[in-house]
């Protein structure tokens, strides 16, 4: 088999210790900034009642839709989704609109408001560490993972893995993998014990959000040159009426035709 | 209002001017400081809130209430209603102007304004910003060549006008369509949030929607302005025709509550018309404002041929769009929670504009009734009915 192998992460909301340890991972790798993060770990807090308490944290960071809004989005094209998985972005096109920021159901791109004319403001995410990726290494975040909470792989593979671990152990997981085929399909995997609404994931269509838009702007161009082509009738066919009406009117008597013309003459 | 007409025209243009004048000069302070430092620097936008105030007002309602001029380019020469002709060119410069200060609110906007023509060379079809820029971009174009005329007759260089208007039809039809595309196109730009926008706006056919209150909000801004120059250069007002615009705005309205309210029903979002809180309130008072009251008021004889009763039809009719347009570009539109899974350093949880993100948009919109003021003094802006002008031939 040559077929190109599509990677993905699982992370596994009940193995999280909420260590924070992918965050310097990822910084260190990826040289962010101290007051800037591609990869965020939000701790919900305790949760239900004594004596059965739950505590439960996400580690949130680009989902790498199979088919990226943001990247249907951008305007220039400054996104792009490597058949192998990640999703990149190239700020040598960014015009800096944010609109990829909206498009994104998961608020993932981020945007550099400190930043003026002459630092560069451009947005910034998750890039799946290309560069390890292709050196046969696992991403910063996984290779530093602790608990194992984060895994990389073929996204069959893990997609394999996931359910298992569901099959292994129903009472500790919600039987849903989430990115399966939410927004058409992630390369972030999700598997919890609390709704994937408390970890702040929305509930998506296994369509992305992006398909409307597109089918909208599909129909664009036939729509403008059919509307052209109307109105160019229209003002042709218009033209011809008066022209008739106005000769009419000059045998049949001006009355009628006075009120058409008088500002023509 | 009448009152003020006797007092003497400098006394009172100057405050007015020297108004204009200052909120220009400190926009520009605020937009240099936005370049040095950024964005969060002056406004309240965050990675919560990548749009807001600037979208909402400059682009949004910036181009909405410039669509005066397709309407009455269309009138006048697709479907040769002459009649409309005094009302044509003083539409066209405001939507000129209009896309100009988009343009301009634009550039403070983006985070790189300096590669704003990327949009000419690096192309993503599947994304609406594109074909809005591009839109956007050539309709200038468009105004530009369709207002050439008026500014070569100022200049009494006859045989240009001429030369420019025996070619004009093309430029009128590029014109209409380049409208109709993005004013639908801005409601389009929102149909990427299916998740973020709440259901009482958000629709598949967001871009019809937008196209047809875009139709009554040109018909408005058509009378409104008529109104307020006649009022402040002195002229006469064009009621009669005014009263033809405001008769068509009920029609145009009544469309828009059927296409809306049906499209609800078909969606089955019937439902959040009165369970959805403070969006209940808002679609409600947008409804109420913008269709219900302006269609019941330009239903009467003598409310369209007042001036009076013109007037406030036209401010009550584009307030209720124009909240339409914040609705669906900042109110209605719901980010996911940050506090669930945002660190604190990275977005605001709520988003209020600043007062210098508002000094930016007061002052380019001032500098826009400066030019507009300008170009009514100086140039053959506004045509009396009864002259022929060179150009209307």
């Amino acid at each position: 088999m040559t077929e190109i192998k599509h990677y993905a992460f699982i992370f596994d909301a009940t193995r999280c210790i909420d260590c924070r340890a992918c965050m310097v991972a990822c910084s260190v790798e990826n040289n962010i900034a101290m007051n800037k993060t591609r990869i965020w770990v939000a701790g919900v807090g305790v949760t239900g009642e004594f004596p059965n308490l739950e505590r439960s944290s996400m580690v949130y960071h680009c989902m790498h839709c199979t088919e990226p809004d943001c990247l249907s989005a951008c305007p220039v094209g400054a996104y792009t989704k490597r058949p192998d998985g990640p999703v990149l972005y190239d700020p040598s096109k960014c015009i800096g609109c944010r609109y990829c920021m909206n498009a994104c159901p998961f608020g993932v791109p981020h945007f550099d408001y400190d930043k003026g004319l002459i630092d560069g403001a451009f947005i910034d995410k998750c890039t799946m560490c290309p560069q390890r990726i292709d050196n046969g290494q696992e991403p910063a975040c996984v290779a530093t993972c602790p608990t194992d909470a984060l895994v990389f792989g073929e996204r069959e593979d893990l997609l394999k893995e996931a359910h298992a671990r569901i099959a292994a152990h129903p009472d500790r997981y919600i039987d849903h993998v989430y990115g399966e085929t939410e927004n058409g399909g992630t390369s972030y995997l999700i598997l919890s014990h609390v709704p994937f609404s408390e970890l702040g994931l929305p509930p998506l269509n296994s369509t992305p959000v992006k398909d409307v838009s597109e089918a909208v702007m599909g129909v664009t161009i036939p729509f403008a040159l059919t509307w052209g082509a109307v109105l160019t009738g229209v003002s042709v066919g218009v033209h011809e009426y008066n022209k008739r009406k106005e000769a009419a009117g000059k045998t049949l008597g001006k009355a009628e035709a006075d009120g058409k013309t008088e500002e023509t003459k | 209002m009448k009152i003020q007409i006797a007092i003497d025209q400098r006394l009172r243009l100057k405050p007015l001017v020297v108004v204009l004048l200052s909120l220009t000069g400190i926009a520009f302070v605020v937009a240099m400081i936005r370049y040095a430092n950024g964005i969060g620097a002056i406004s309240d936008l965050s990675n919560s809130y990548p749009w807001g105030f600037w979208i909402s007002f400059d682009l949004f309602t910036g181009v909405a209430i410039s669509s005066g001029a397709f309407l009455m380019a269309a009138a006048v020469y697709i479907f040769e209603l002459k009649e409309f002709r005094p009302l044509l060119r003083p539409s066209v410069l405001t939507a000129f102007l209009g896309y100009l200060m988009v343009a301009i609110a634009l550039l403070v906007d983006l985070g790189h304004p300096e590669r704003i023509w990327y949009m000419m060379i690096h192309w993503n079809h599947t994304s609406v910003l594109l074909e809005i820029g591009i839109c956007v971009m050539s309709y200038l174009t468009v105004l530009a060549i369709e207002f050439a005329p008026v500014v070569f007759e100022g200049l009494k260089w006859q045989r240009f006008a001429h030369f420019i208007h025996r070619f004009i039809m093309p430029f009128v039809i590029l014109g209409v369509v380049l409208s109709t595309l993005h004013q639908s196109s801005l409601g389009s730009l929102l149909l990427i949030q299916p998740t973020k926008l709440n259901p009482l706006w958000w629709t598949p056919i967001l871009p019809i929607l937008f196209f047809i209150s875009a139709i009554s909000i040109g018909l408005s801004m058509v009378i409104l302005e008529s109104s307020l120059s006649s009022r402040y250069f002195k002229r006469g007002l064009e009621t009669h025709l005014l009263d033809k615009l405001a008769r068509t705005i009920p029609v145009v309205l009544a469309i828009y509550v059927l296409v809306k309210f049906g499209d609800l029903a078909r969606a089955g979002n019937l439902k959040y018309l009165f369970t959805s809180g403070t969006m209940s309130t808002l679609f409600w008072t947008e409804m109420i404002i913008g269709a219900f009251i302006p269609m019941i008021m330009f239903s009467f004889k003598r409310v369209r041929q007042s001036e009076n009763g013109l007037l406030i039809g036209a401010v009550i009719s584009l307030a209720g769009m124009i909240l339409n347009r914040f609705n669906v570009s900042w109110f209605a539109v719901h980010h996911p929670d940050p506090l669930t899974y945002l660190p604190t350093f990275m977005g605001n949880v709520r988003y209020l504009p600043t007062l210098p993100e508002i000094a930016v948009s007061a002052g380019i919109f001032s500098a826009g009734i400066l030019a507009f003021g300008l170009a009514a003094k100086y140039l053959p802006v506004f045509e009396s009915e009864n002259r022929e002008a060179h150009t209307s031939g």
